[in-house]
């Protein structure tokens, strides 16, 4: 790393740090997983609620019933439904402005004035983000983790916590991906509030619309399903914290209708950031087999999910060369 | 002559939804080194476009520019590390100090630590905002703000300043800080060039002079340079003044040929002639008892009027 691009990185980080817009963002997320948590504990009531759970004996391996375990997948849902409603807003509060606000103050012709190139400007606030992003997810989950532990009453194994810190990589990317978005949207626009409207009507569309779009996409392509009448004592339950819902009892025409729905819808879905954060962290917390209680080695998750984490990884990119090659060519300082 | 900036056939042309805006129209400039320059024109003549250019914030569409004998667009690295810049419309991170704020710049500008310590103290004591060193810049008025960016342009001691309306927000007293400040600069050694359309604020201590005009630069040189090309399309103006009404010594003036206009205001006579007529004024005012005759230069105004108000070019 250059010189130059230190003195932004520490300029930036040291702003950001002292802004109560980025700890108002850290405050937010402690509140609604903790919202997240109460609301589900409250709604599972006496299912879960005070049950206890045997501490491992030392010196042997934790043991634990497949309900405890349904407890923990539970728990991470709410954490990345949380995470995945504060990393972009954290991605965008820290993008929308980089480059916009800088251009408006005026603060950008004293900096660029300088022995000092643009993309070196660019490397700084991107690495600087970076960082602000990391410690933003890093001190939310550490703050909350413990009180929304408490709440749910689980208890949480170091298998866990490690998965959790690991599920923390697909945050940080989530909240990249939406930043490089957010950063490009601020090269181009000439005024950050027009920026920030951009910004949150991207994030409506990934979030909000696109899974909307996904599903009418799958049915106008499929149209509706076969009129088969149904057997419905036979229907088969779904349990809360079971990640697969079998539907054998359903005839072979709606089991394949149903099939090519999730798989269209699926395919729409590819383009959605969020949708691919909430993959790779189901993916860190699933089991080997419905009747263990280890998780999937990350060898096999990183070989079976790579395409999620490629998808985060190029909205990241993409965004971000767009960025450089706007920033870099445009001669905008008037 | 040696030369800090030269420009030749300057363009800038802007393309938005209305159309082409030519800002620049083949400029040629040329600031001799170690001077005071001034850059006048009205508001969107194009100096600040110019300015963008000479620091590499802007490419031209046409022409080249040379700062130091360095290419605006393929060494601008070069000039930025030579050039200390005041620019227009420029802000300061806002919720940092101005110790901060010149801590951030000069390291951007390459200045060690140990020295920019000593730097900043330095051009905070110039610009006589030692004291705010450690306030938020957002609680400073324009004055302090513009006396902060004067600083920032002096922090890396560049060789050439360029400043552009360096003189807004400033009160009288900081408008007096700042040109007793930059004559000392030049006599140093270095060059300045100052873009503005408040002539009455910097014009009497600048000793070269460029105007420009819709992209234009319609003149420039020294001030004699610009005054022999005023007097010879406006004509040479002279003052006598006298101790009596001298109603003969008027009647002889009239005579004189190429006079266009004879005027009395208390003692002093004004005289307008189309032609360089001080040597039939010696032979004429040495018969009457006369306290002093001398011609009477242009003032900056009257350039600026002569330069910018048509007569010149059109």
């Amino acid at each position: 790393m250059s010189e130059k691009v230190a003195v932004i990185v520490r300029k930036e980080v040291l702003e950001n740090l002292r802004s109560l817009r980025y700890w108002g963002l850290i405050v937010l997320f402690v509140l609604l997983f903790v919202a997240i948590s109460a609301a589900i504990s409250a709604a599972m009531g006496s299912a879960f609620q005070g049950r206890e759970v045997p501490a491992p004996e030392r010196g042997r391996p934790a043991t634990r019933g497949v309900a405890e375990l349904r407890l923990v997948v539970q728990f991470v849902g709410s954490l990345s439904a949380a995470m995945s409603f504060v990393a972009p807003l954290l991605g965008i509060a820290l993008g929308f402005s980089a480059i916009v606000a800088e251009r408006e103050k005026g603060t950008i012709r004293l900096v660029l004035a300088r022995p000092v190139y643009r993309d070196q400007v660019l490397n700084g606030k991107i690495l600087a983000a970076t960082i602000l992003i990391a410690i933003a997810v890093f001190v939310s989950t550490a703050l909350s983790l413990p009180i929304s532990a408490t709440l749910y009453g689980v208890t949480l194994t170091a298998d866990d916590l490690s998965r959790l810190m690991l599920s923390l990589i697909p945050s940080i990317l989530l909240a990249l991906a939406y930043y490089a978005l957010s950063l490009f949207i601020s090269v181009l626009s000439d005024r950050s509030g027009r920026a920030l409207l951009y910004c949150i009507l991207a994030w409506i569309f990934l979030t909000f619309v696109l899974p909307i779009a996904a599903s009418m996409i799958a049915y106008s392509v499929l149209g509706p399903p076969p009129a088969i009448a149904l057997n419905r004592t036979s229907a088969t339950g779904v349990e809360i914290g079971v990640t697969v819902t079998v539907v054998e009892e359903l005839p072979p025409q709606l089991q394949d209708y149903y099939r090519k729905l999730g798989e269209i819808t699926s395919s729409v879905l590819m383009i959605s950031p969020n949708d691919r954060y909430f993959t790779l962290v189901n993916a860190l917390f699933t089991r080997r087999s419905p009747q263990t209680t280890s998780y999937v080695d990350l060898g096999s998750i990183i070989a079976t999910r790579w395409v999620d984490l490629a998808v985060l990884a190029a909205y990241v990119a993409v965004f971000t060369l767009l960025s450089y090659i706007f920033f870099v060519q445009r001669q905008e300082v008037r | 002559m040696e030369y800090a900036i030269e420009t030749e056939n300057l363009t800038k042309i802007y393309r938005d939804r209305a159309g082409k805006v030519v800002a620049l129209d083949s400029a040629n400039l040329r600031v001799p080194k170690g001077v005071l320059f001034g850059l006048f024109g009205p508001n969107g003549a194009g100096k600040t476009t110019l300015i963008s250019i000479l620091v590499g914030l802007q490419l031209p569409t046409r022409g080249t520019a040379r700062v130091l004998g360095f290419d605006c667009v393929k060494q601008s690295l070069e000039i930025r590390k030579r050039v200390g810049l005041l620019p227009e419309n420029y802000g300061f991170y806002e919720h940092m100090t101005a110790y901060e704020n010149l801590e951030f710049l000069g390291r951007l500008d390459g200045i060690p630590w140990g020295e920019l310590r000593r730097r900043i103290d330095e051009v905070l004591e110039l610009v006589g905002l030692k004291e705010w060193a450690n306030a938020k810049v957002k609680t400073f008025s324009r004055g302090m703000n513009q006396r902060l960016a004067l600083a920032q342009a002096l922090l890396k001691d560049p060789e050439v300043l360029i400043l552009d309306e360096p003189t807004l927000g400033l009160d009288p007293q900081g408008s007096a800080m700042f040109r007793e400040l930059m004559t000392r600069l030049v006599k140093e050694g270095r060059t300045i060039l100052i873009s503005t359309h408040l002539l009455h604020e910097v014009g009497f201590i600048c000793s070269h002079a460029a105007f420009i005009r819709k992209g234009r630069i319609v003149a420039q040189g020294n001030l004699e340079e610009l005054a022999k090309q005023y007097r010879e399309a406006r004509g040479y103006s002279y003052e006598v003044v006298v101790q009596e009404r001298p109603e003969d010594l008027l009647r002889e003036l009239r005579q004189l040929e190429g006079v266009v206009e004879v005027g009395l205001e208390n003692n002093t006579i004004r005289v307008r002639a189309s032609r360089d007529i001080m040597r039939e004024l010696l032979g004429v005012t040495g018969r009457y008892q006369v306290r002093s005759l001398r011609e009477r230069a242009p003032t900056w105004d009257e350039l600026y009027q002569f330069y910018h108000g048509g007569g010149w070019g059109e």
